[in-house]
């Protein structure tokens, strides 16, 4: 079992502490739990995890200072738990940095999908990335920048495949308002929410079978949106 | 107030009193002087005392017995023979100079303490119609702000200064000062401490600038103001202290009120978690069975629904303390409704959802995880008291100036003395055991709408209750800024 993920669970709830290690383990990762955040970022130097799992209201530290401190030495993927409401500080470490979230009160599926995504995206980092990738009928060729629909070509305009292409290339993870609009329309345009709605309405009448509740393009309230591809 | 400033004479500066005195005596003498041949000696003394009396009753004691000095000096000299000496010869004419001497000055020493009298008395007067005015201007004022203001502004008027500073303690020291320029820099010419039984309740800074230095009844003036501030300032405080009192009752009734209903409702949810979870842990299910299934089920749907009664807790919790901060964005309202509709779709299976929202409505500046809560709790509402299998509708359009967007059920009506009610806190027109849910989902849409700008309300229709609710189309009177260009086609 020492090729198995390695998880480092940062939190100073004991209960979730043992709940996540348990099915973790249950699941076949190994598990590495820390209590307070001067303990979780030793653990994560010495262990280099594969993957962090780090709660934001940690007493010791802000969640948000752990994420910078993890970002100057590692890309390992981090997954920020947090209560509902905390909406500022969900962006503030997910733009620092942090590679997606989980409120608490949280399903083990969601966990788990969470958990699948993060170490998808740090394999891809080491290996190649997949060209081409695919969501129900859809087929977005991100080399050859070709949209399909089943086998239909779907026109969509310059920014509309920045978009789409950008939300496709890191499909199952948030991309929060500012990291979508900066790299699509460049950092001067970081508060321009609206055209970010805007955009996704297009893109979804182009794209999902049922625009009002869409399938593909995920709204994450309040942080930003999500595409989410087969497995 | 110094006794001579109160005088009509006060007008006219110490000098030109005087000179106008000598001035007036002088030009009777001249005219005496012309007639000197037709006037009798004593008939010039008698009528020398007419300007005599009528100078001390205008301009004061000074220039009166000045003047009785000089016109003795001058009916001696040009009246009395031998004339254009001060020399006098016979036994009555001295007789008559003495005589006119004690008189002038009896008559200078009678009319100017009458004067004084009444200039002292007119004083007085006036000092109680300020202190009248002030104290009936301070009643019934409880901010100490609006009573700083009204001391101020009657310090500044009856002292004629340059500039008045009222500096208050208490629990929220601020300081007010008239008119508005800054502090001269230099130190005030007086200060007064406002004083009151329980201690210093602030001071008044005076610079009186040019006017003349602040005389003691000037000062005690001040003092008996600054009491009457500090009596009013008091009593504010009192009757601020006592409101706050009430809203903090008020409050404690309000949490007791909070508590009783949360503890009802959170323990109905953990009482079928805990019984599930016990019962799977007893072994006397099997691991097959479909009972097995069941109470995992009940676990997971009771723990979401903690979740949200917690949620609307806190939500309600914020919208109290004023905390309940939007942040404002251009949004679009089917987005919304659709993602909301998206995370509800187990909920509302046993009803018919009719949306006519249509996605090309104008951008909304509104907080986007806030309206998904109003919408959340609207539609909740609807799926808890309208029966299964009829229509829930969620519509919205553009009405003037701004989206109006209408929830409705085909549920039971409220009567219409409760239709405004139902936004209340813990306000419940069933009985509480009937339904579930912490009676406060009405009232947290509310707090958000009108947070966001908007107004809420319900209405009895046709079949069924709606809810109605506005959102402004613009955001501090600007409309959503346009689109970047883009290319037509990738």
């Amino acid at each position: 079992m020492s090729n198995a993920p390695h998880i480092l669970v940062i939190d100073d709830e004991p209960q979730i502490l043992r709940a996540i290690r348990t099915i973790l383990t249950e699941k076949g990762f190994r598990v590495t739990t820390a209590s307070r955040a001067e303990e979780g970022l030793t653990l994560a130097a010495t262990n280099e995890p594969d993957i962090v799992i780090l709660d934001l209201g940690l007493p010791d530290m802000d969640g948000v200072e752990v994420c910078k401190r993890l970002r100057e030495w590692t890309q390992c993927p981090i997954i920020i738990l947090s209560v509902r409401d905390s909406e500022r500080d969900k962006v503030a470490a997910l733009d620092m940095g942090a590679d997606d979230y989980l409120t608490k009160p949280f399903g083990i599926e969601e966990l788990l999908a969470r958990v699948r995504v993060a170490l998808r995206h740090s394999t891809r980092t080491q290996g190649t990335q997949s060209k081409v990738v695919r969501a129900g009928p859809l087929t977005i060729d991100l080399s050859w920048h070709i949209v399909k629909r089943g086998e239909d070509e779907v026109k969509l305009t310059g920014n509309e495949y920045k978009l789409l292409a950008f939300l496709a290339a890191n499909h199952g993870r948030v991309l929060t308002h500012q990291n979508l609009l900066t790299n699509v329309w460049g950092p001067a345009d970081a508060d321009h929410t609206e055209y970010l709605r805007v955009y996704m309405r297009q893109l979804r009448k182009k794209l999902e079978p049922d625009p009002e509740r869409p399938q593909y393009i995920l709204t994450e309230p309040g942080i930003g949106y999500r595409f989410i591809a087969d497995e | 107030m110094n006794s001579a400033n109160m005088r009509s004479s006060s007008f006219l500066p110490r000098f030109w009193r005087y000179f106008l005195s000598v001035l007036l005596i002088a030009s009777i003498t001249a005219i005496f002087f012309a007639l000197r041949e037709v006037l009798d000696t004593t008939l010039v003394a008698l009528l020398y005392l007419i300007p005599l009396g009528m100078i001390t009753a205008f301009w004061g004691f000074g220039p009166g017995i000045t003047s009785a000095w000089i016109t003795f000096l001058t009916f001696n000299y040009f009246f009395i023979e031998p004339y254009y000496t001060f020399t006098v010869h016979q036994a009555t004419d001295v007789v008559v100079l003495v005589v006119f001497l004690i008189v002038a000055v009896v008559i200078s020493q009678l009319v100017g303490r009458a004067q004084a009298g009444l200039a002292a008395a007119t004083a007085r007067e006036l000092e109680a119609t300020q202190l009248y005015e002030l104290s009936t201007a301070l009643t019934g004022l409880h901010d100490d702000h609006a009573i700083a203001q009204i001391l101020a502004k009657q310090v500044h008027a009856v002292s004629q200064g340059e500039y008045v500073e009222l500096n208050i303690l208490g629990t929220d020291p601020f300081s007010f000062h008239l008119p508005e320029i800054s502090t001269p820099p230099r130190p005030p010419e007086l200060i007064v401490s406002i004083q009151a039984p329980r201690g210093l309740l602030g001071e008044i800074r005076l610079w009186r600038g040019a006017a003349p230095a602040i005389s003691a009844s000037e000062r005690r003036l001040l003092q008996t103001f600054a009491s009457q501030g500090a009596l009013a300032l008091e009593r504010a405080w009192l009757a601020q202290a006592e409101s706050r009192a009430k809203v903090l009752e008020e409050s404690d009734r309000l949490k007791s009120a909070i508590l009783s209903s949360v503890s009802h409702e959170l323990r109905t949810p953990l009482s079928t978690i805990k019984a599930a979870a016990s019962s799977l842990r007893s072994k006397e299910v099997s691991w097959d069975s479909p009972a097995r299934t069941q109470l995992v089920a009940a676990i997971d749907d009771e723990a979401d629904h903690l979740n949200m009664l917690v949620g609307n807790l806190l939500d309600m919790s914020r919208i109290e303390s004023g905390a309940l901060k939007p942040k404002r964005e251009w949004n679009i309202l089917s987005e919304i409704v659709g993602s909301v509709l998206g995370r509800m779709r187990h909920l509302v299976e046993e009803h018919e959802i009719e949306i006519e929202v249509p996605e090309n409505l104008p951008l909304v500046p509104v907080d986007y995880v806030q309206m998904e809560q109003v919408f959340t709790n609207l539609v909740s509402n609807s799926l808890k008291y309208a029966p299964v299998n009829t229509v829930i509708r969620i519509r919205a359009q553009v009405e003037d100036e701004s989206i109006h967007v209408q929830v409705s059920n085909q549920g039971p009506q409220v009567p219409t003395e409760h239709l405004e009610r139902i936004f209340d806190k813990f306000y419940r027109i069933t009985a509480a055991d009937r339904v579930t849910g912490t009676g406060l989902g009405l009232s947290i849409c509310k707090g958000i709408i009108e947070a966001n700008g908007g107004r809420i309300w319900a209405e009895n229709i046709a079949d069924g209750l709606a809810f109605n609710f506005t959102l402004p189309l613009t955001w501090d009177g600007t409309k959503p800024p346009p689109l970047p260009m883009d290319t037509e086609t990738e």
